[in-house]
């Protein structure tokens, strides 16, 4: 039985469609990390899911029971917010068992959830202090704290890690990983930052425009994007975009051509939707980018470097292949990117010749659907 | 044109300027001074004409205790404090209620409720005053404390509903929905989460509210004519007519009376804690 089950979930803000026919099955036990771009309606999912917005169609199932038109309090979730939402006035040991003081439990049972709670976050010694007392970490370990003691069915965090700095976000995020793996429950999390979502989810959703782009395990949906947004959206630096046009059109096969770039022939092509003469898109990540190849075969662009990024074991270039033009690069200059795993010594001005394996490239419709055959995804 | 900081060494202005704030803070002060200077005079000097001038006697004393045992004072101000105390007390819990729910429920029509709430305060309270008297009559509450305490509370509570719906609106929303996905109720998460965060709100409207109600005169002298049921404005009045030359009384009365607004400050004033929701949300 799946612990989470969002049917045909749609959500208006008066003419602005926040959510469009959502569906999505989330299972027992899971962590489920959804992204996207600001405004793409995620946080919005997740209070609908929460309760704290009412939707305008649709379903949500959670624990097989049809929770759609309950209170936030009686889904069975707990909820651990941005702002971390401590009430002031109380003490660290009071804003834990606020929940269960609200359901009237009775006090010693109050205790006991909020000493277990506070000795799996390691916040016994801070239990008598206020919020204000607390460094931002620790705040964020109450509100966590506030969540585990009402023993929810099913946890939710709204971007619980973007108010920390990077080291603390980084800590935080593994002992959110930890606590996942101790605690069991299902786990949805909001977040817009793409390592949190690689690094910690089960399957990731991408939501954007209030639709939900793909769902898969991270390594998947980096190795098999369904689409354009999906390959630019995951994977930093970001994949490098090349406007190109079909130029025959066979069985299986498509043969593309850009200025600058040799013509290209991608195999194992789903052909339908598009003619000879469209504009598709091809894409590369900076990684499958290869200097000076020594492989013959590979196609391959000549290119000045225009800025060198040393990242200690990892070098970024973004090079300038004109006329060969990147579009969407992160840089917005039409420049592409490279990353090598290797301390490089090549500096700003150099030409280099930059070829790629067909294999690693990816071919996208004009309607931005991945037209290139499944890529083997890296094994764990 | 906004006030700038005068430099440390331009002398002549800040002469000039601390000069005219210091004359302005006199003018401000002089009515007051006045009366307490009289207070403490003696009836005879003030027959003499001596109004400005160093007192030859004192007779604090004699005129404070003179309110106490040769006027009705003390029944106006108990009967004050009869009716300024529920008024304050009404107002709070009414517009806490109101301010809560309006900047928290909006539902249909709340817009309009909170405008009326708002616009009722343009409205010149004097307009009311046959309507609302006629009221009082047909009541049967004409000539008690309950006619003043009514009027004070209906009249007040849409300015205070104003404050704390805007109050409560300013804390931070997540805070109503970490409550509710607490599963708080409505009254739960007023009890447990608004009111203890606005009571500096609650301290500042109860000081404003006491004082406007406690200064009341118009609506005193309108609902009111025993001496029974007078609250202090309305009494001092009363003073003029019986003692019209004894003016150190009707001074030591008037400073008696004004003793329980300033009072009601230094009480109300450990509330006004800063900050209170600091640390409610982000660092």
């Amino acid at each position: 039985m799946s612990s989470v089950e969002l049917r045909k979930v749609d959500k208006h803000y008066g003419s602005y469609h926040a959510l469009k026919t959502v569906d999505l099955k989330i299972e027992k036990g899971e962590f489920v990390v959804m992204v996207g771009p600001s405004g793409c309606g995620k946080s919005t999912l997740l209070k609908t899911i929460a309760g704290l917005e009412a939707i305008n169609s649709g379903q949500i199932v959670i624990n097989g029971r049809d929770v759609t038109r309950e209170e936030p309090g009686d889904r069975g979730i707990a909820m651990v917010f941005q702002s971390y939402a401590l009430y002031p006035h109380m003490t660290v040991a009071e804003n834990m068992g606020f929940g269960l003081r609200m359901a009237k439990r009775p006090r010693t049972e109050i205790e006991a959830a909020v000493k277990r709670a506070a000795r799996i976050l390691r916040l016994e010694e801070q239990l008598d202090k206020r919020p204000k007392q607390l460094s931002g970490g620790q705040r964020q370990r109450v509100a966590i704290g506030r969540a585990i003691t009402r023993s929810p069915e099913v946890f939710l965090f709204d971007e619980p890690l973007s108010n920390l700095d990077a080291a603390l976000r980084t800590q935080m995020r593994v002992e959110l990983s930890g606590l996942h793996a101790q605690l069991g429950s299902t786990m949805i999390y909001v977040t817009h930052d793409q390592v949190e979502a690689m690094t910690m989810a089960d399957r990731i959703v991408i939501l954007n425009k209030g639709r939900i782009e793909q769902v898969g395990s991270p390594l998947e949906l980096y190795a098999n994007p369904a689409n354009i947004f999906v390959a630019g959206f995951l994977g930093a630096p970001r994949m490098n975009f090349i406007e190109a046009k079909a130029v025959s059109v066979e069985e299986s096969a498509v043969s593309v051509a850009a200025a600058g770039l040799p013509a290209l022939s991608f195999g194992g092509i789903d052909v339908g939707g598009f003619s000879a003469g469209d504009t598709l898109t091809i894409g590369i990540r900076p990684e499958a980018l290869h200097v000076e190849p020594s492989n013959r075969a590979m196609p391959v662009f000549s290119s000045r470097v225009r800025l060198v990024e040393q990242l200690g074991r990892e070098t970024v270039l973004y090079v300038d292949a004109s006329p060969l033009q990147a579009t969407n690069s992160d840089s917005g200059t039409g420049n592409f990117t490279l990353q090598l795993n290797k301390v490089s010594a090549i500096g700003v001005g150099a030409t280099l010749q930059v070829g790629f394996e067909i294999g690693d490239a990816y071919l996208f419709g004009p309607d931005g659907r991945t037209l290139t055959p499944r890529k083997p995804v890296a094994s764990t | 044109m906004y006030p700038r900081p005068i430099p440390e060494d331009a002398r002549v202005q800040r002469a000039l300027y601390l000069g005219g704030v210091a004359l302005v803070v006199i003018l401000w002060l002089l009515p007051l001074l006045a009366v307490m200077l009289t207070s403490i005079r003696s009836n005879e000097e003030l027959m003499a004409g001596n109004y400005w001038g160093w007192p030859q006697k004192f007779s604090l004393i004699e005129n404070y205790k003179a309110v106490f045992e040769q006027t009705a004072m003390l029944r106006f101000f108990l009967n004050s404090l009869l009716i300024t105390i529920p008024s304050v007390i009404g107002v709070l819990i009414l517009s806490t209620l109101t301010g809560f729910v309006l900047s928290r429920y909006p539902f249909c029509g709340s817009n309009l409720i909170f405008a009326l709430f708002v616009g009722g305060n343009f409205l010149p309270a004097q307009i009311m005053m046959i309507p609302v008297r006629d009221l009082m009559v047909r009541l049967g509450l004409y000539d008690t404390v309950y006619a003043l305490i009514i009027f004070h509370i209906a009249f007040q509570t849409g300015f205070a509903t104003l404050f704390m719906r805007n109050f409560i609106a300013a804390l931070p929303g997540e805070l109503f929905q970490a409550a509710r996905a607490e599963g708080a109720s409505p009254f739960q998460t007023l009890r447990h989460v608004v009111l203890p965060l606005v009571r500096p709100a609650l301290a500042a409207l109860a000081i404003l509210t006491f004082t406007f109600v406690w200064n009341d005169y118009f609506w005193a002298i309108v609902l009111t004519q025993s001496d029974a049921v007078k609250p202090v404005t309305a009494g001092l009045n009363n003073l003029r007519g019986e003692w019209t030359s004894a003016w150190n009384i009707v001074s030591a009365a008037t400073i008696f009376v004004a003793l329980p607004p300033v009072v009601m400050f230094f009480m109300m004033q450990k509330h006004f804690v800063a900050g209170l929701t600091m640390g409610a949300v982000k660092g």
